[in-house]
């Protein structure tokens, strides 16, 4: 027994089936997480390596280069960039998505393994470090304070940071930017002579007595007593009374030579928020928890924290990464309501009967409810791939519906019971029903084996279409008849007031089919004109679309979101960085200060033993502003035009090295943010790349639509180095590493030693007085002792001498690289590639680069080309298995051409929409694009089945075109317009995010309205074109096998 | 005796039933899909692309005074909805065991 007349039969059963689907869908719909993008796994590893006391180029040599050529080796890998600065060699490898980083990480280890011999001694273990989309923080938060500054870190820490850790989801909570307790001891290095003591000593004797030793246990009589040793100190005070040595007799205590400072670290990065200093707590989640539950929950345990602590403590929220998730997921479900409307005025519009709208409509709630099913057991989420997907097939979803409906509407007109029909007319319609959802799961379900960042986009994408498709397909088949069997009348009165207000519509309908109908005969008798009237139009939308029409990648959207990075001349201390920034915080403010909701900013140096910092750029000169917006409908400026509002800010401010303001934060993937192009110079000569660079970014200046020039390379710090001259250091008993370390000490500080409380540890410093260590008069003076413990200063040892150093060494694939980039404004990628390249021939041309540097664009250009790659392949893959599909139901090779035919004006179609729009093709038109191959070919496929039945009920070709014309007209208008007008709301801008899918419902609409149009023309004349030739090929067989007989 | 060969549109098979047991008759052959098309105006039933709609067939053999009323029936069904299609044709029944 057939599905649909079972269905008919048992429509209980059937019921609730769907409603057993129905509550499992709800119920997976309540346990989906919420989330931007689909889990895209990280393809990024790095490794990690310090070397302390290596300068940039000696890291390079010595770790980074053997380093890179092992692990280039690896499989899977697309590109490798390293780091090479002071202490540290940073390796990043890239894989290609879709590599299993586990499998991946392993390899590496293996290949570290490897090289590990090679390397230098000193080296710490290598940290394989993987970065993922979970690191990037959920929320951000600042904490001011005035009094407590100074316990600030331990406050939060204790108060904020552990009940935060509680919240189920949340991986890490980090303060930073809140100093940490230290105990100073600073020495004065007059005294410490005078006692002919070292620094050294004193830390050694501080470390020694703060100890705790067990010293065992022993028996007294029948019981057993552990014995210990009590060291530690209790209070940092009883430092001072400690015996640091003795002279003449008499002890010398600490105190004699040195002063206790119990305070907090004095070089750290500080942050400030509004002008107020403070601290950040920064808040990242377990890898696949919910951002936005999380957010939420974090959210609400803020105010109960808050009063925990003391009154002059603020907590502020900075960013938020679940409020742009939240909107752009509230959005789209608007846009899916919307388009749930839109497609049911459609259907009442035509069919004019509201219990065969109701049974229509109901395919929308249950596929989509379906979805939610899949999306649960595959672990993923509602995100913007899978809600737009939603939106996508709302309006395919009830083709099947519509046309099954149809028939068994036609049968019981002609006399069935509605239970007969039912069964009959979907057993007629049900091969045409699933041949045509075959060529629309032939383009979606092409997706799901794209590789590459599409792969990752659009692997979930076309899934969750081709499973809602699937379901619309057994809905009309099952639950669509058993419906009909069970509601539809033979009447033909709706109501009263009903048909008053159908009447005319039915009228209009009416003479639309027969105006048509005489529009096809015209286009029959006038076969070959309208093929040329249609193909020019072709050529007429093409021709000035190809001038016109720009090339991008991503949409740039508003994530109220705005990052800028500010670098004063090297070596600035951060006092002056300190108060540049107050200084642009005010001026900012000023301008544009009603759009911000929050604006914080750092400046200062990281902790040195901090992985995280490492990977981020800091330095005492640097400034990094953090800037919240409030959201887009409350203000009517963007953040592009806030983020020329603070260039123009920073350009007039001479103190001001170079800046980059980053309006979205960086990146310029996954729609965040604005694109960027870099253009790569390669080269080992760092003098000749520099200067290539630098004229590149003044050339590029002038190039249109880019802005944010910026070089890579960091500039040469101005530094003091030590030249110990190596003969008097062995006339001394001396060598270089001794004669360092001494000076480390005294400058640096020695931290052997930690003072606990409460158990806590803060470290003991020891090291001169501060007064000691401000002049090189000082650093001349400081004393170094050889093994016979005679003193020597270090300027009879060697000469202070003043040098530029490179901080950091850049290199990719294997080579020096400097980076001149720039980001994206108001111009299109192919424009802005075009005039970049011009720029690189300029120079080529001039001589003024040497052939053995290399230059290369890169950016968003090599996303998008690599994507591009993928999505072409894709579109020729649906196109073939489009074809197939319409080759196989025909069994005719001829017709599919026909209907193939009108992809072509479906990219007309776009290319109009996208002109009219003012918008360039990015990623998402092109998606859009992909879509139209299934959807497109529908319209020709509905009309030629029915001029093929016709022909076989005996018609003329002519007459069989024009009858098929009449009778499909409405179901062509009616699919179409539920597609189109499902579209509408996402091409539409409104709200957060709606600037990704944009484009791609501009896409859909434009390509489909128009092929629509033209497929209603081109296709009879084609027809019959075709249908004359095989009439006459058929005549002409005759003809000859009468001869031959 | 007489045989009813009632050839007909699929549509009508639960209502030939329904009268079939209403004339209390009992006994009936069924052929499910049967292909054909009227003699002056009806559409040809070939279940094929074109024609997509199937007849079906009863054959029954009635006593001769209940004829008159079956046939009378089912003409009435037929005007009801002539563009289903439904025939009924009779001729004598020799002999049955």
């Amino acid at each position: 027994m057939s599905l649909y007349s079972s269905a008919v039969k048992r429509p209980i059963f059937t019921a609730l089936v769907f409603v057993g689907v129905a509550i499992i869908g709800l119920f997976s719909y309540t346990r989906l997480a919420v989330d931007l993008f689909p889990d895209i796994e990280t393809n990024m590893l790095s490794v990690i390596i310090a070397y302390p006391g290596a300068s940039a180029s000696d890291i390079e040599t010595n770790i980074t280069r053997p380093l890179e050529n092992s692990l280039n080796s690896c499989e899977n890998l697309k590109e490798i960039t390293s780091q090479s600065k002071d202490n540290m060699s940073i390796v990043s490898l890239e894989f290609n998505y879709g590599t299993n980083i586990d499998i991946a990480t392993n390899d590496v280890r293996d290949k570290i393994d490897m090289v590990k011999s090679s390397l230098p001694d000193g080296i710490s273990t290598p940290i394989i470090f993987k970065f993922s989309m979970d690191m990037i923080p959920v929320s951000i938060y600042s904490a001011t304070a005035t009094e407590s500054v100074n316990g600030l870190y331990k406050i939060l820490d204790e108060k904020v940071a552990n009940p935060l850790n509680r919240v189920t989801g949340v991986g890490a909570v980090t303060v930073s930017g809140a100093p940490q307790r230290q105990v100073q001891v600073n020495v004065n290095p007059e005294r410490l002579e005078s006692y002919n003591l070292t620094v050294e000593q004193i830390a050694q004797v501080i470390a020694a007595e703060n100890l705790n030793v067990p010293a065992g246990s022993f028996d007294i009589g029948t019981e057993t007593y552990s014995l210990r040793v009590e060291g530690e100190f209790k209070a940092s005070e009883q430092l001072l009374g400690i015996v640091v040595g003795s002279q003449q007799g008499r002890n010398i205590y600490l105190k004699d030579v040195a002063t206790l400072n119990d305070t907090i670290e004095t070089r750290v990065m500080e942050s400030y928020t509004d002008g107020v200093k403070g601290a950040l707590v920064v808040i990242q989640k377990q890898s696949g928890a919910n951002t936005v539950s999380i957010a939420k929950d974090v959210k609400k345990i803020i105010p109960e924290l808050q009063k925990t602590l003391p009154p002059d403590i603020k907590l502020t929220l900075l960013m938020d990464s679940s409020d742009f998730i939240q909107q752009s997921i509230d959005s789209l479900t608007e846009t899916i309501l919307l388009a749930a409307i839109f497609v049911m005025f459609v259907v009442m519009f035509f069919l004019g009967r509201w219990r065969a709208t109701i049974i229509i409509i109901l395919t929308i709630p249950i596929s989509l409810i379906a979805s939610f099913i899949y999306l649960m057991a595959v672990g993923s989420s509602l995100n913007i791939i899978s809600l737009s997907s939603l939106t996508i097939a709302i309006g395919l979803v009830v083709d099947d519906a519509i046309v099954v409906l149809e028939n068994i509407t036609k049968h019981i007109e002609r006399g069935s019971t509605p239970k007969e029909a039912a069964v009959y007319a979907t057993n007629e319609v049900g091969v045409a029903v699933i041949a045509s959802t075959l060529t629309i799961i032939a383009v979606f379900f092409p997706m799901t084996m794209a590789t590459g960042l599409a792969g990752v986009m659009f692997g979930e994408l076309g899934w969750t279409v081709t499973i809602m498709i699937v379901v619309s397909l057994i809905c009309a088949l099952s639950l669509t008849p058993m419906l009909s069997s069970q509601m539809l009348r033979l009447t033909n009165t709706q109501g009263r007031f009903f048909d008053r207000i159908h009447a005319p519509i039915k009228v209009f309908l009416n003479k639309l089919d027969a105006t048509y109908a005489k529009m096809v005969n015209l286009c029959v008798r006038n076969r070959w004109k309208t093929l040329i009237a249609c193909f020019g139009l072709f050529l007429l939308i093409m021709i000035p679309a190809s001038q016109l029409i720009k090339v991008d990648f991503m949409p740039a959207s508003d994530n109220s979101f705005i990052t800028a990075n500010v670098y004063l001349p090297t070596g600035t201390r951060m006092e002056v960085a300190r108060a540049t920034a107050l200084k642009i915080d005010s001026l900012v403010r000023e301008k544009c200060g009603d759009v911000f909701r929050t604006l914080s900013f750092s400046v200062g140096q990281a902790d040195e033993d901090n992985t995280m910092a490492a990977l981020q750029s800091n330095a005492s000169n640097l400034i990094s502003f953090r800037i919240r917006c409030v959201d887009p409908e409350y203000r009517d400026v963007s953040i592009y035009d806030v983020g020329d509002e603070m260039r123009n800010i920073m350009e007039n401010m001479p103190e001001i090295y170079k800046y980059s303001v980053s309006p979205g934060g960086s990146g310029g993937m996954m729609g965040q943010g604005a694109s960027t192009v870099d253009v790569e110079i390669y080269g080992f000569d760092l003098a000749t790349t520099d200067r290539i660079a630098a004229e590149m970014k003044q050339r590029l200046g002038e190039v249109k639509g880019l802005r944010d020039l910026f070089i890579s390379r960091q500039d040469y710090r101005q530094e003091y180095q030590i030249d110990f001259d190596r003969e008097k250091l062995a006339e001394n008993g001396l060598n270089s590493a001794t004669a360092a370390n001494f000076v480390r000490n005294r400058i640096n500080g020695s931290y052997i030693s930690t003072y606990r409380e409460e158990g806590d540890e803060y470290d003991i410093v020891v090291r001169y007085d501060e007064v000691y260590r401000q002049s090189l008069q000082a650093i001349e003076d400081i004393t170094v002792y050889n093994a016979a413990g005679a003193a020597i200063r270090v300027k009879e040892l060697g000469k202070i001498v003043e040098r530029q150093t490179l901080p950091q060494i850049d290199r990719q694939n294997r080579e020096r690289i400097v980076k001149v980039s720039g980001s994206l404004y108001k111009a299109a990628l192919s424009d802005v590639v075009d005039g970049v390249n011009n720029v690189i021939d300029e120079m080529r041309a001039e001589g003024k680069i040497p052939t053995e540097i290399g230059i290369q664009i890169g950016g968003s250009l090599e996303d998008q080309q690599d994507t591009n790659a993928d999505l072409g392949l894709l579109m020729l893959l649906c196109v073939l298995l489009v074809y197939i599909v319409m080759a196989a139901q025909f069994e005719s090779l001829t017709y599919p051409f026909i209907i193939i035919l009108s992809l072509t004006f479906g990219v007309a179609g776009v290319m109009l929409a996208l002109m009219i729009t003012g918008q360039p093709v990015s990623l998402m038109s092109m998606v859009g694009m992909v879509m139209l191959i299934g959807i497109v070919v529908k319209n020709g496929i509905v009309f030629i089945d029915y001029a093929n039945l016709n022909r076989e009920r005996g018609m003329s070709i002519d007459h069989a075109v024009i009858a098929a014309g009449r009778s499909r007209l409405r179901p062509i208008l009616m699919t179409t317009a539920t597609t189109v007008l499902g579209m509408i709301p996402m091409a539409i801008p409104r709200g957060t995010g709606s600037e990704m899918w944009q484009p791609m419902g501009v896409a859909v609409v434009g390509g489909l309205t128009l092929s629509t149009l033209l497929t209603l023309l081109y296709v009879p004349a084609l027809y019959s074109i075709f249908g004359a030739n095989g009439v006459k090929r058929t005549r002409k067989k005759l003809k000859k096998a009468k001869l031959k007989a | 005796m007489k045989t009813v060969f009632i050839p007909y549109n699929q549509a009508y098979k639960d209502r030939i039933l329904t009268l079939f047991d209403n004339l209390n008759i009992r006994g009936f052959t069924l052929w499910e899909t049967v292909q054909g098309r009227g003699s002056r105006r009806g559409e040809p039933h070939y279940g094929d692309h074109a024609w997509p709609t199937l007849n079906s067939a009863f054959l029954t053999v009635v006593p001769d005074e209940k004829v008159d009323n079956l046939l009378a029936r089912l003409h009435e069904m037929d005007a009801a909805t002539e563009a289903q299609g439904l025939h009924a044709f009779v001729w004598n029944c020799e002999k049955m065991v």
